[in-house]
């Protein structure tokens, strides 16, 4: 009891048992459940066996039908598709955004503020904002594209098969490009402004400047951006929810969505195990690559 | 023969900030100049301005005689030193190095021989493949050297580029820049806060204050005949001593000191008429006995081996320096004398010299 108030008085040891706390808790909140998830995912569990600690065994089995089940290669096509499209999309937008803003004219500061409103919007308002200007009947995008003359009748998209997964990928873009601009705006301010001077002078035009200097300096938070963007990117589950539910006909149904179809909507919980195990090994590996990006930050 | 670089009635507004006013400036092909000036008087800003890192709102400037007003800094082919150094974090020293070569297409095979040869030249042969954080401030400054003279520009600008040295090492470097300057023939110019830097390393001498040149010309020019009080008291180290006095029209001035001394002076001007003289320390002799006399009575004494710092006592206080060690002791009674060629002076509210 002495060494504890000891400890709390000098600090010393406080530091340990923060440390402890912390591991803790995450222990219990995420890692067990983490395990558990592994575990189920090679097991028989249903709504009348969810209660119950010990379940069967079901080996592979629920792997070997995850694989072999029709759908999933559109699911694994769709959610390549969405990710690798969200990210390129939020990505690119966001640095233009970001290189936009950093010529500091007037009001852009105020500007891009403006533009963080739509990053802390819930994933569902933004899902039914979207429901509303993708409306078929009386939608503003057709509205805009129908007076543009780029199409004559007005598009389903939310319930054409063929353009399903876009209107949320759509939705999805508009809704993580702020979050990309600011991470790359403040990579593009770190950069010392006599770097650029100094090229300038030895020669460099705008464009060298760009590809020479910001791209290489940038490295590493461009490595972080798009690591986290493909994180986000494979939890984006609100959105699905609010404007399509996987429709029509599974046409955009992409990985997270159907984990959470099976397990929620047909209760097949072992199988939906299968799909996060699998989305939480990819995430691992672009984690790894998050980390290896911020360690190798450019530094004078 | 056209001067390298020339302004004419160069003016640079900051919104209704005046920083740079009426700047009149010649520097020919070969030239040493120094801008030199207390902080915030504009140095920066007039090189800044010659970059074209600064646009200039009046006024022409000219380089090789071509006005260059509106050419962006990437066509007007100077070299810049930065305080900074500005060195590329995530290209090696020999990247840095050849990086103007690069933009210009340089093949790469040419590129490596010029970084070796200017390695050669700035001493970092061994560093070539070294980050720029893995050097030293010395060698980083090296490095920002070899940059500027790897490419023949038409000028090099040199924005205070060893105030983040040390002392020594600093002295050292002002020769080398200097030698190099002249080895290699180039047209510099070159800022700086310290002017016994400016006075060592160049051909002409620049004094800027509040963005206005207030005298220019060679070193020794400025040290012998200050255009005015500033001037005076910024040229030379230790700083001119400065004592209220008033002529007597008989070739002497009146100091306002204990016991009203006499000094001669080389100009007549009206009896009665109010001056500020200017004294500098290493000008005052201790206690010798031909001509006109100021009795002081020692306050502190400084030695520093080479020299020794005499302080008097009263109001205005005046700084006296002797060669080698002195004897004299805090409280001695001395007196002072002074060459009449070696006595300046000043109108006291215009601060101007004045001439006889
Ligand atoms: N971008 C700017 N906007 C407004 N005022 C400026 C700007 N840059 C410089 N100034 C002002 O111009 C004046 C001259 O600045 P400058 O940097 O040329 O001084 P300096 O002589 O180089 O001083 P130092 O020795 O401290 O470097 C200063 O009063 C400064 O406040
Ligand atoms: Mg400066």
């Amino acid at each position: 009891m002495r060494r504890l108030l000891n400890s709390l008085r000098d600090g010393i040891g406080f530091d340990t048992l923060l440390v402890i706390l912390a591991l803790s808790y995450l222990m219990v909140f995420a890692g067990l459940p983490l395990i558990y998830n592994i575990v189920i995912s090679f097991q028989t569990v249903d709504v009348f066996s969810l209660g119950t600690l010990v379940h069967p065994s079901a080996g592979v089995e629920n792997y070997e039908s995850i694989f072999a089940d029709r759908q999933a290669a559109t699911v694994l096509w769709n959610t390549v598709i969405f990710t690798l499209g969200s990210v390129a999309l939020q990505f690119t937008l966001g640095f233009a955004l970001a290189l936009f803003f950093h010529q500091n004219f007037t009001g852009a500061t105020w500007i891009r503020g403006l533009f963080l409103a739509a990053w802390v919007m819930p994933g569902l308002v933004v899902g039914v904002l979207w429901n509303w200007l993708l409306s078929g009947d009386f939608g503003v995008i057709n509205y805009v594209l129908e007076s543009l003359g780029l199409i004559d009748e007005p598009v389903f998209w939310r319930s054409n098969p063929e353009t399903s997964l876009y209107s949320v990928l759509i939705a999805n873009v508009w809704y993580g490009t702020p979050f990309n601009m600011i991470l790359l705006a403040v990579g593009l301010s770190s950069i010392p402004e006599d770097l650029y001077e100094a090229a300038e002078l030895d020669g460099a035009n705008a464009f060298q400047r760009f590809w020479t200097i910001t791209l290489p300096m940038m490295r590493a938070t461009i490595g972080a951006v798009l690591a986290l963007g493909v994180i986000f990117t494979l939890q984006q589950f609100d959105l699905f929810a609010a404007i399509t539910q996987g429709g029509p006909a599974g046409s955009s149904t992409v990985a997270q969505y159907w984990s959470w179809e099976l397990s929620f909507r047909e209760f097949d919980f072992g199988r939906g195990a299968v799909i996060s195990v699998l989305m939480i090994v990819l995430v691992l590996f672009v984690s790894l690559f998050y980390v290896r990006s911020t360690k190798a930050e450019t530094q004078l | 023969m056209t001067p390298q670089i020339e302004l004419v009635d160069v003016q640079k507004h900051y919104g209704s900030f005046h920083a740079l006013k009426d700047i009149n400036l010649t520097v020919p092909k070969g030239q040493f100049v120094a801008l030199v000036g207390p902080s915030g008087c504009g140095k920066s800003t007039l090189l800044r301005s010659i970059a074209g890192l600064e646009r200039i709102s009046g006024g022409t400037l000219r380089i090789e005689a071509q006005v260059v007003n509106d050419l962006p800094p990437r066509k007007r082919d100077l070299a810049m030193v930065f305080q900074s150094y500005a060195l590329y974090p995530h290209m090696s020293v020999r990247d840095n190095l050849t990086y103007a070569l690069r933009l210009n297409g340089v093949s790469k095979a040419e590129r490596a021989k010029a970084a070796e040869e200017v390695a050669g030249v700035i001493g970092l042969e061994d560093l070539l493949d070294r980050k720029p954080r893995e050097l030293s401030g010395g060698q980083r400054q090296r490095v920002a050297m070899g940059r500027a003279i790897i490419r023949e520009p038409k000028a090099f600008l040199f924005d205070e580029p060893l105030s983040n040295l040390d002392a020594a090492l600093r002295v050292r470097m002002r020769k080398e820049v200097r030698a190099l300057h002249d080895r290699i023939g180039a047209t510099s110019v070159y800022v700086t806060h310290d002017q016994i830097e400016a006075m060592t390393m160049a051909d002409h001498v620049v004094v800027l204050r509040a963005g206005v040149i207030e005298q220019q010309g060679a070193p020794m020019e400025l040290y012998d005949r200050p255009a005015n009080r500033f001037v005076a008291g910024f040229i030379g180290s230790p700083a001119m001593n400065f004592v209220p006095g008033a002529l007597t029209g008989a070739g002497t001035v009146r100091l306002e000191l204990p016991g009203s001394p006499e000094i001669g002076v080389e100009m007549g001007g009206e009896a009665g008429r109010a001056v500020t003289v200017g004294l500098r320390p290493e000008h005052l002799i201790v206690g010798r006995e031909e001509g006109a006399k100021i009795p002081v009575t020692i306050g502190a004494v400084e030695q520093t081996g080479s020299s020794c710092y005499l302080f008097t006592e009263g109001d205005p206080e005046v700084l006296v320096t002797t060669e080698g060690t002195s004897a004299i002791r805090a409280g001695d009674a001395v007196s002072l004398h002074v060459a009449p060629g070696h006595v300046h002076l000043f109108d006291p509210k215009t601060g101007l010299t004045l001439r006889g």
